[in-house]
């Protein structure tokens, strides 16, 4: 039975290490959602648990409540950053997310705290949302994420913080943010209050290209993207793409979906240029985009 | 290094361990059923005491229920106190020499800990499911573990095999379980002399 008790008194250390850094945010009607106490100061919840901009307040561990500062959020990654004066409870132990391997025993946490028990489902490569941020890696959870759980921690069986877990980003399974990601993501709202992503203004669709044009205008692949929508005064449309336009690379890297464009397109090219081979009335055509940022929603 | 980072090594001793466990709390778990020659089960219970002392959920025990042991043997059972309150009974068995539970004190219980409830899920006799302390509280013990009705009355145990609760219900995928020191409370204040 010793196995069974020693197993037993790793999972409740586990438990007890994080407990400290697990917060309460108070920032919608109802049920509070989970905090991570980030770094000194700094606490990270999941975007979509945030429902009001002012008057947030943040329970600690010591049971103590404090006001929060909404710092920046970015629902592409549902993260959003907060900032409370004299947290003085611990932040964070973080752990490292490339060493997690499917079948690792971990739980999720609550603030309370409480727990949820389960494993690595399956962790896949880099992936980008459904609304567009880049995720640095798919974590799969089997486990229960239980009302107010969306923005806790993920634990190894060690008690440190490999992730940040939601709801907000998969309707049908859980998901967690990997440790790397919240890292980068917090540090980009911390420096800018958003993250900045690039953005063309064009609508399209994918659509095959018959073989004898391709042939004859020695094209990269057999796919391209038509352009059905240009945003009137857009970076596309300042640089003279039309409708119709069937984009086929971007700075030579093939595009046969939107997968390809969005792959060419990290927030770091914002301000740059990027050449668009275009087929445009059955001839080859380069256009050169100066790559500009998605508006926010609610920006002026 | 703890026991989950060594994951190879220990995935047998605690596998054989939780096997074991299985067998250990199977034996102080009683079927709870209906009166009469096939009468349906309808919840489980704790062998409290080896003369016969039985404990499970008021809403478990009705006035004429049948104890099915371990050993396969059916006993009529005594309703001797109820109190729906907090969701306790005691039957009582004319039978001695019973394999009575050992109580743990949920008092001490950590969230994290592992806990292991036996019952009658779905009609399945005796059957395990595990899962870990989600909160504690004075009047009851969340656990993120998976029951099912005919768990009802059944004993939820720590990582030692002690009976910590009794469960009882199902809450948003929650067990709820009535802690063992109510239950030890509710045997003195029923039973006394």
């Amino acid at each position: 039975m010793e196995a069974l008790l020693s197993l037993s008194n790793d999972l409740a250390g586990a438990v007890e290490r994080a407990a400290p850094s697990i917060v309460a945010v108070h920032a919608r009607r109802r049920l509070p959602s989970t905090g991570i106490h980030w770094r000194a100061g700094i606490v990270v919840t999941a975007d979509h648990t945030v429902r009001m901009e002012d008057g947030i307040t943040v329970e600690a561990a010591d049971g103590r409540s404090r006001p929060a500062a909404l710092v920046g959020r970015d629902p592409g990654s549902d993260l959003a950053v907060l900032r409370v004066a004299d947290l003085d409870t611990a932040p964070a132990a973080l752990g490292d997310d490339g060493a997690l391997r499917v079948g690792h025993m971990v739980l999720a946490l609550g603030y309370g705290p409480r727990a949820s028990w389960g494993v690595i489902s399956a962790l896949g490569p880099r992936w980008r949302t459904w609304r567009g941020a880049e995720i640095d890696r798919l974590v799969r959870l089997d486990l229960v994420l239980y009302p107010g759980f969306s923005g806790g921690p993920l634990v190894d069986a060690a008690g440190r913080v490999v992730g940040l877990n939601t709801s907000g980003l998969a309707r049908e399974s859980r998901l967690a943010l990997p440790v790397t990601t919240v890292a980068r993501v917090t540090d980009e709202l911390l420096r800018k209050g958003h993250v900045a992503r690039a953005y063309l203004g064009i609508g399209m669709q994918p659509v095959r290209l018959p073989e004898p044009l391709r042939v004859g205008l020695g094209l990269p692949g057999d796919g391209g993207l038509i352009v059905v929508m240009v945003e009137p005064d857009g970076p596309a449309a300042r640089a003279g793409l039309l409708l119709g336009d069937v984009l086929v690379a971007l700075d030579g890297a093939p595009t046969g979906d939107l997968e390809d464009v969005q792959a060419q397109l990290g927030g770091e090219r914002i301000g740059t240029t990027v050449t668009a081979l275009v087929v445009r009335a059955g001839a080859r055509t380069e256009v050169r985009i100066t790559v500009g940022e998605r508006p926010r929603r609610g920006a002026s | 290094m703890s026991a989950v980072l060594t994951a190879e090594p220990t995935a047998e001793p605690l596998a054989a361990a939780a096997a074991a466990m299985a067998v250990e709390l199977a034996r102080v778990t009683v079927e709870v059923r209906g009166r009469g020659a096939g009468g349906a089960a309808v919840g489980a219970g704790v062998i409290w005491h080896p003369d016969g002392l039985i404990l499970t959920n008021a809403h478990v025990a009705h006035r004429d229920v049948t104890v099915v042991l371990a050993d396969g043997r059916a006993c009529g059972a005594r309703l001797v106190a109820r109190d729906p309150r907090r969701d306790l009974a005691a039957l009582v068995v004319d039978a001695t020499g019973l394999p009575a539970a050992e109580i743990g004190d949920s008092g001490a219980l950590r969230v994290g800990e592992l806990v292991l409830a036996v019952g009658n899920p779905l009609g399945l006799v005796r059957a395990l499911s595990a899962g870990l302390v989600h909160a504690v509280g004075p009047r009851a013990i969340h656990a993120d573990l998976r029951l099912a009705p005919g768990n009802s009355g059944g004993p939820l145990a720590d990582a030692r095999g002690r009976v910590v609760g009794l469960n009882a219900m199902i809450v948003g995928g929650l067990a709820v379980a009535v802690p063992s020191r109510e239950a030890q409370r509710f045997v003195r204040e029923q039973l006394r002399g």
